[in-house]
């Protein structure tokens, strides 16, 4: 029942972002099939006209470049919550007097989290091919899954950093703004002074990218996926730290 | 079944940076009791549940609840399966609707009792569909109440549980702990209403600025405290009725008015010595023991 309890708690926020992040993929991916199409839809032609696939797969990372964005700012919100926040809004009493450790509590929380930024990343790329594949141009199917791959793996840091950030600041609205603030803040400086180590460059795509087919090469940057994660299981193990020495 | 106390603490404190909400709190809650513990509002009553439960660290000192160390996480969750709380602002999860709430909180305890679900349900008449956030103050401590009642847990820890029920859920909530005390639960609540508490309780607890005044039974206060009021033939000190036992002297004029936690007696034999010319004796009731224990402090 904790899951259940969690999923309550979250499921506003994540079949909002859901929906948001779905309609503006299939919105996008229409507009990109469209043109690739010379202004059909479906595309009547196929793949047969030079050029017109890396043009698709260009407009392709382009909408994984949007997604990024509003896939970070969606697992930050579904990190919110927590126990801490469960202190100011007075029902942490109930939560804690269950036979239950705040370890397991945590898990339950990170878990239902991931299991969420997983679905965020999935269905929108799963929309994705399903559109292109009705307008008879269908994406390959490993690059659906090596965009969803990029985006969970180096992702799940911010997710990570959401929850570490609830589990100090309790403020309705306090935790939100600052965990936003540190995603911004990290961006302008990898962006401007860590380049190769920029996390949102992985995400995007933009280290695997072919630059002639616009199609993402094998070569993942495994090292840079299996950074982020560490860094997210710290941040995720600091959170769980923190709650179990807290006073509530 | 033993006869260890229910709660224990050792000399259990709780601060924060230099204030001491609970000092060196030396607690002892028998079993199979009533146990009423009773403060002013900050006196360190809820710091002190919490410290129990494992929600606030202690600063120093240790406790057991049914035997188990509070500062120990793994045996705190174990005790937690053995006690039934209700905490003082009755915290429920707003989304959730009473069916929900129960069924949740079902899950979480073998020791369930649906048919007692059931029965409470229909005395306090809660809408299984609503939402707790649409709930009145009265519905929400009724279903509170009503998670802690339908288990069947070696204790019950409330805090201040008749806050927010009308007279009606008032007699209820009393004829409940009753009943659950008679089944072999140890019952320890906070409260302010001190008819309430005088109704029910076996024994009393009073804290005052995280120190506990008075722990004892209800039975051995009414018996041994007293307020001997007095007419004296002639003006006389307050330091004549200064012996042991008495905790406050109100003089006024002739008349003298003497609060004694024991040793009544010995007040009125000075009083004779003293050739008074009326000495009345008379039993003090748990609110004036509340009123002047913290009075006094």
């Amino acid at each position: 029942m904790l899951w259940y309890k969690a999923w309550l708690e979250t499921r506003a926020r994540f079949l909002a972002s859901l929906a948001t992040l779905t309609i503006f993929c299939a919105v996008l991916v229409h507009h990109a099939l469209y043109i690739a199409c010379s202004n059909t839809f479906p595309c009547t032609e196929g793949w047969i006209r030079p050029g017109r696939q890396a043009e698709f797969y260009r407009l392709l990372l382009v909408t994984q470049e949007f997604l990024v964005f509003m896939w970070v700012l969606a697992v930050v919100l579904l990190g919110m919550g927590g126990i801490v926040r469960e202190k100011a809004l007075g029902t942490s009493s109930l939560t804690l007097s269950l036979p239950v450790s705040r370890t397991r509590l945590m898990r339950v929380r990170v878990g239902l989290g991931i299991l969420e930024a997983l679905a965020l990343a999935v269905l929108p790329w799963a929309t994705v091919f399903a559109i292109s594949w009705i307008a008879k141009m269908p994406v390959l199917i490993s690059q659906v899954g090596l965009y969803v791959l990029l985006l969970v793996g180096g992702g799940l840091v911010y997710f990570a950093m959401a929850v570490l950030v609830s589990s100090v600041v309790a403020g309705e609205y306090t935790a939100p703004a600052l965990a936003v603030g540190v995603v911004l803040l990290g961006l302008i400086i990898f962006d401007a002074w860590l380049r190769r180590f920029n996390v949102w460059r992985l995400m995007t795509g933009d280290f695997s990218i072919d630059r002639d087919t616009y199609l993402l090469s094998g070569h993942l940057p495994w090292w840079g996926i299996l950074a982020s994660l560490s860094v997210a299981a710290v941040m995720l193990l600091a959170s769980t730290l923190v709650v179990r020495r807290r006073d509530f | 079944m033993t006869n260890e106390p229910v709660i224990l603490t050792h000399c259990l404190t709780k601060s924060y940076g230099a204030a001491e909400a609970v000092r060196a709190l030396n607690l002892s809650v028998e079993r199979n009791r009533i146990t009423a513990f009773l403060g002013r509002n900050g006196a360190g009553k809820s710091t002190t549940i919490k410290m129990l439960l494992g929600m606030i660290r202690p600063t120093s000192g240790s406790g057991t609840l049914l035997g188990n160390q509070i500062t120990d996480a793994e045996e705190n969750r174990e005790l937690r399966k053995r006690v039934a709380y209700v905490a003082e602002d009755k915290p429920l999860y707003g989304y959730m609707t009473v069916e929900q709430t129960i069924r949740f909180a079902r899950s979480f305890y073998p020791d369930w009792r649906s048919d007692v679900e059931k029965k409470l349900l229909h005395d306090y008449e809660l809408p299984l569909r609503r939402k707790v956030k649409a709930l009145s103050k009265g519905m929400r401590t009724k279903l509170a109440l009503l998670l802690a009642f339908a288990r069947r847990p070696d204790l019950l820890i409330l805090d201040e549980p008749s806050e927010g029920l009308d007279p009606v859920g008032i007699e209820l909530l009393l004829q409940t702990l009753v009943v659950q005390a008679a089944d072999g639960v140890s019952v320890f609540f906070s409260s302010h209403q001190i008819a309430e508490v005088e109704r029910v309780a076996d024994s009393v607890c009073i804290l005052e600025k995280g120190c506990l005044l008075v722990d004892a039974s209800l039975d051995h206060l009414r018996q041994s405290y007293r307020r001997i009021d007095l007419v004296l033939p002639t003006l006389v000190g307050e330091g004549e009725f200064l012996i042991p036992g008495v905790q406050r002297i109100q003089a006024d004029g002739f008349h003298m008015s003497v609060f004694a936690t024991n040793n009544a007696e010995a007040v009125v034999e000075r009083a004779h010595g003293l050739n008074a010319i009326s000495v009345e004796v008379s039993p003090v009731g748990l609110r004036d023991i509340f009123l002047e224990t913290v009075r006094e402090n």
